[in-house]
């Protein structure tokens, strides 16, 4: 779009098509300016995307643009009409559904799901009729008929999002602002959701903007803006945005690793370690000339496994990132004692059985993790992650089975398996009103260290963290990255061997988030710490040496994300991505001629092929015949996430056919 | 204003209000509560004195002296004691609160014509209640001392007792209570106590349940929707205001039931007045709700705006006539002075409108204002 001067959009929309037109908007809370400068157009009928870290300014933009909240500079024009005053906004408001952030808090828990969608459709006047007809079918369509009488407050986070979804769009507004509407929900809900919204926006031709935190969600928009700290870093298509920062992604497995990472980023500002394997990204746009670059950085250290694949948009809103001089502060690991290594089991759980009342959380849960390991514990809400941990930190007592950690056995050891092991939540358990030194030195002495032991293990922290120079600020003034380096710090004052984190990085920007890793990959592989890891960004867990996927308690698969990627091309085959002229008809047309696994993905459609050629061929015969017309079908690497919702998607069919059979 | 939409927002709110559990028991248990823990607390009424006797004398007349405080409702005869050194016992574990001790020779001393020391111990933990016990001690004291007099003149002048008791006392006080004819303090607190309850239950019920909407984000819903402001804020506060009218109900007949308290004057004008009174103290609440946005802060700052004006202005404790100039002044500014002064009209002195109205009208202004400044305040639109 041309940038257009803030009096001419002050006059009217240039675009017949433009729903929302806003430009140099900032929005202050006392001095400080949460959105500084930013300037957005959103035309009819696409979903546009608002992409970044919490605080970068998303829920402010959007709140403006709902016409809830004032503004300090600029215009919001929506629909035409200039939103600058209360009478101004009451006039769109119609014709606006917002759907405001946080999981299920926009609904009324003590009210059914039937009297919630009521409330909305009577506060929009919605005719009784016309509600009973709408509310049948968007029922239908997310599968919640079946749960009409029960309570808000007894929904699972997916169930509870999907009513959200109805409720804001029950009066069938042209455009809707849905801030954040898949965080805190598990991948298969997510996917669910984007394919519900997808496909009741293309029925009633709605516009939609849609904030999310996931980076990897940036693929699903036609159009996105990239926010950080309140100004818009690059924004476009997916396409576009792709182009703002060229280059490639070299994925190899490099030994010794910390050699091998220490010599590449002398060169290279984005270099990751997953597990056994290096990801760097490199400017260079030709696959060989990469691949070469790579091999000579490297010197004597021969890659293996070399492979070259055009960068996520994470990579990308990264690079730009760097590029704008956020520079991470480089991990210098103090030296500690050495550790011999030693295959020593760190954690070992061995049928772990937890009962809440007839309800069974936890279900013969076994897995080992050696020191030195990163072990990641995947699963939806609710599938018995948060207990596992409960049970071998000795906070719960199992109801059958045996778990050792750090060498003791956890139901025997009590308060003895609480100085062995260290424990980060997610909610970072830190004081705000102390200042960074007071906080270590308070754990420091929770731990019973003497003063000798508290200077050099707050030494130590400041500089494995790379809390210099904040020594004396505020926790509570710190930006999210700092504040979880400090929690892990924290966590590691007593030095224990093993390390529990409970979604560590939940709302952390995407490189506080790289740093993050780093220093957990330097703690695992120079300190041998075992740590147990639980996420819920799969692409996180490609950090993870071993992976375990837990399902309604139990651990439904197990291995590397290489192995766990590999179980499922075998099993289902490889990922093909599918791009189209008519994306929605593409995807009914797929579906009818036997993908089942298929789905959107912003305008293009991801599905599983075992033998990809003559699935290529068949789709586009089938949807040649409908006159779409394919224009690209590539095989793409699968994601941990693909994994996960193959995985449980294959276990809700089992289940359902199950369910079936009892009943016939 | 649209009904559908007022009706939308009412019975979403009420359901919301039944079905939770907190919300539930703060519409309907807590101000029963209040009522039962201020009114069995508030009752200033010192009765049933635990005492015990120690009577060295064992006479007659030591007996009769004795007798008149077992006959006291003021009294309640715990036992007698043989030595003093069970009284300390007694009296440190509060099993009782006075202690009369007769001395020997009582009635042969008496009989003399000398005078004598009844020594009395009263437990003084509690100024007021000793004092009031001092004072039922004394008079009993007095009575008996008169007696003796009445009858020793008589005997000397050889008059009829009644005869010798006028040349005595030649002037009698004779006191009569009006409007508390037996000098209750429940009479006079429990009435007050329907105030309390309504000053502090209305806002509370209102500024929670409004933050509670702020604080999850839900009120974003009202925001963004077309539903005017009015139509939510008729919408949101009916629920409360029906609660609280069925509350004057319920608040009334303990009243009248439980404490004994008698009610003279015309039913309709007191519950409409009470009614009045809680469109005051739910507005307050809205205001409250508007300027905070957390259901502890909104507890706390109704909590604090509701008790203080109440115990210390309402008229509750002290009456608002009995205040330092200054204060009467503060009083004057608190809704509850007024409504005060309707409950103890109507509950005590049977008077209505013709009388109060000019607490009436002010209390009309409060409502009005209140509503007003709470309506001006709701913006659909904040800066934050």
């Amino acid at each position: 779009m041309a940038p257009t001067s803030t009096q001419h959009s002050a006059l009217g929309p240039q675009h017949s098509d433009t729903v929302i037109n806003v430009s140099a908007f900032v929005k202050r809370y006392k001095k400080y300016a949460a959105v500084d400068g930013v300037d957005l157009d959103v035309r009819r009928g696409e979903i546009y995307g608002l992409i970044g870290p919490d605080g970068a300014g998303k829920s402010s933009l959007m709140k403006a643009i709902a016409g809830v909240l004032t503004y300090d500079e600029g215009t919001v024009n929506v629909f035409g009409t200039l939103v600058d005053s209360e009478r101004a906004a009451e006039r769109v408001k119609q014709r606006i559904g917002f759907l405001p952030q946080g999981l299920g808090l926009s609904l009324y828990p003590d009210l059914s799901v039937e009297e919630n969608i009521d409330f909305f459709a009577r506060l929009r006047l919605v005719p009784e009729q016309e509600l009973a007809q709408r509310k049948a079918r968007l029922l239908t369509m997310t599968r919640l008929d079946k749960f009409r009488d029960r309570a808000m407050k007894n929904l699972s986070g997916g169930m509870k999002q999907k009513l959200g979804l109805i409720c804001t769009l029950i009066h069938e507004p042209e455009l809707a602002i849905l801030d954040e509407p898949t965080t805190g929900v598990d991948p298969v809900s997510r996917r669910e959701f984007w394919a519900i919204l997808a496909e009741l926006l293309q029925a009633k031709g709605m516009t939609a903007l849609v904030s999310t935190a996931y980076m990897d969600e940036a693929s699903r928009f036609h159009r996105l803006s990239f926010l950080s700290s309140g100004k818009v870093l690059a924004s476009g298509t997916p396409a576009e945005v792709q182009m703002l920062a060229p280059g490639l992604m070299v994925t190899f497995e490099a030994t010794p690793q910390l050699d091998a990472i220490t010599r590449l980023k002398t060169q290279y500002k984005q270099v990751e370690a997953l597990g056994s394997l290096l990801r760097v990204f490199t400017e260079e746009t030709i696959h060989a000339t990469a691949m070469q670059s790579i091999t000579s950085s490297l010197g004597d250290i021969t890659p293996v496994q070399l492979r070259v694949d055009e960068p996520e948009l994470e990579d990308v809103f990264v690079a730009l990132l760097l590029r704008q001089g956020e520079q991470p502060t480089a991990v210098e690991m103090p030296p500690a004692t050495p550790v011999t290594s030693n295959d020593a089991l760190a954690i070992e759980a061995k049928g772990l059985i937890r009962y809440f009342g007839t309800f069974r959380a936890v279900d013969r849960v076994s897995f080992q993790v050696k020191s030195g390991e990163i072990f990641g514990l995947l699963g939806s809400n609710g599938a018995g992650k948060t207990t596992v941990i409960k049970m071998l930190n000795g906070i719960l007592p199992p109801t059958g089975g045996e778990g050792w950690v750090a060498g003791v056995e956890m139901k025997t050891a009590g308060e003895a398996i609480k100085e062995r092991i260290g424990y980060m939540s997610q909610a970072f358990s830190l004081y705000l009103d102390l200042t960074v030194e007071e906080n270590i030195r308070l754990f420091a002495g929770i731990y019973g260290l003497d003063r000798q032991e508290t200077k050099e293990r707050l030494a130590w922290i400041v500089s494995m963290a790379g809390l210099k120079g904040y020594e004396s600020s505020l926790t509570g003034r710190l930006p999210m990255g700092v504040r979880q380096r400090l929690a892990l710090g924290c966590a590691l004052v007593h030095q224990p061997r093993v390390l529990f984190l409970d979604e560590p990085t939940s709302g952390v920007d995407p490189i506080g988030r790289r740093h993050f890793w780093d220093i957990l990959s330097r703690l695992a592989r120079e300190e041998g710490v075992a740590m147990l890891v639980t996420t819920h960004y799969m692409s996180e867990a490609e950090h993870c040496d071993h992976l375990a996927l837990m399902y309604a308690g139990r651990i439904v698969a197990e291995g590397s994300p290489g192995d766990m990627k590999r179980q499922v091309e075998k099993e289902a085959g490889q990922l093909l991505e599918v791009a189209t002229d008519q994306p929605g008809l593409a995807l009914r047309r797929a579906t009818q001629a036997g993908f089942s696994g298929a789905a959107l993905f912003g305008t293009k459609i991801h599905l599983l092929s075992l033998d990809p050629p003559q699935d290529e061929a068949r789709l586009r015969t089938a949807l040649s015949s409908d006159g779409v017309h394919v224009q690209d079908v590539l095989v793409r690497p699968l994601s941990l996430e693909d994994v996960f919702v193959y995985r449980v998607m294959v276990l809700e069919r089992q289940e359902q056919a199950t369910v079936k059979e009892a009943a016939a | 204003m649209n009904v559908r939409r007022v009706a939308a927002v009412a019975s979403k709110e009420w359901r919301e209000t039944v079905r939770d559990r907190m919300f539930l028991s703060l519409a309907f248990l807590i101000p029963i509560l209040w009522m039962l823990v201020f009114g069995y607390g508030m009752v200033l009424d010192v009765e049933n004195i635990p005492y015990a006797v120690v009577d060295r004398d064992h006479s007659s007349l030591s007996r009769d002296y004795l007798y008149r405080f077992q006959q006291s409702r003021y009294f309640d005869f715990k036992g007698a004691l043989t030595d003093e050194r069970e009284v300390e016992p007694l009296l440190a574990s509060s099993r009782i609160r006075a202690v009369i001790i007769i001395p020997e020779k009582f009635q042969e001393r008496l009989l003399a014509g000398q005078a004598v020391g009844v020594q009395t111990l009263v437990d003084g933990t509690f100024p007021l209640r000793s004092d009031i016990t001092k004072g039922y001690v004394i008079a009993i004291n007095t009575a008996f001392s008169e007696e003796l007099v009445v009858a020793h003149v008589a005997r000397i002048k050889g008059l009829a007792p009644d005869r010798a008791r006028q040349l005595i006392q030649p002037i009698k006080l004779e006191v009569r209570y009006l409007y508390n004819q037996e000098v209750k303090s429940a009479w006079t607190i429990a009435p007050a106590l329907v105030m309390l309850v309504l000053t502090l239950a209305p806002p509370l019920l209102t500024a929670l349940g409004i933050v509670r909407e702020k604080e999850r984000g839900s009120i974003y819903n009202i925001y963004s929707s077309t539903v005017s402001r009015l139509e939510f804020l008729v919408g949101k506060l009916a629920p409360y205001v029906a609660i609280s009218a069925f509350n004057i109900l319920v608040l009334w007949l303990m009243a009248v039931y439980l404490f004994a308290a008698p009610f003279k004057g015309n039913g309709l004008f007191f519950y409409a007045t009470a009614l009045l009174f809680v469109f005051i103290t739910t507005g307050q609440g809205l205001i409250v709700s508007l300027l905070v946005n957390t259901q502890q802060a909104a507890a706390i700052i109704t909590v604090v705006l509701s008790i203080v004006p109440t115990m210390l202005y309402g008229g509750l404790l002290v009456p608002v006539s009995a205040l330092a100039p200054q204060t009467k002044v503060i009083a004057h500014l608190f809704p509850e002075m007024y409504f005060t002064n309707i409950v103890h009209g109507t509950f005590l002195k049977g008077v209505g409108i013709e009388v109060l109205w000019p607490d009436v009208s002010v209390l009309v202004v409060y409502a009005i204002s209140l509503l007003s400044i709470g309506y001006w305040l709701f913006r659909k639109r904040p800066s934050v």
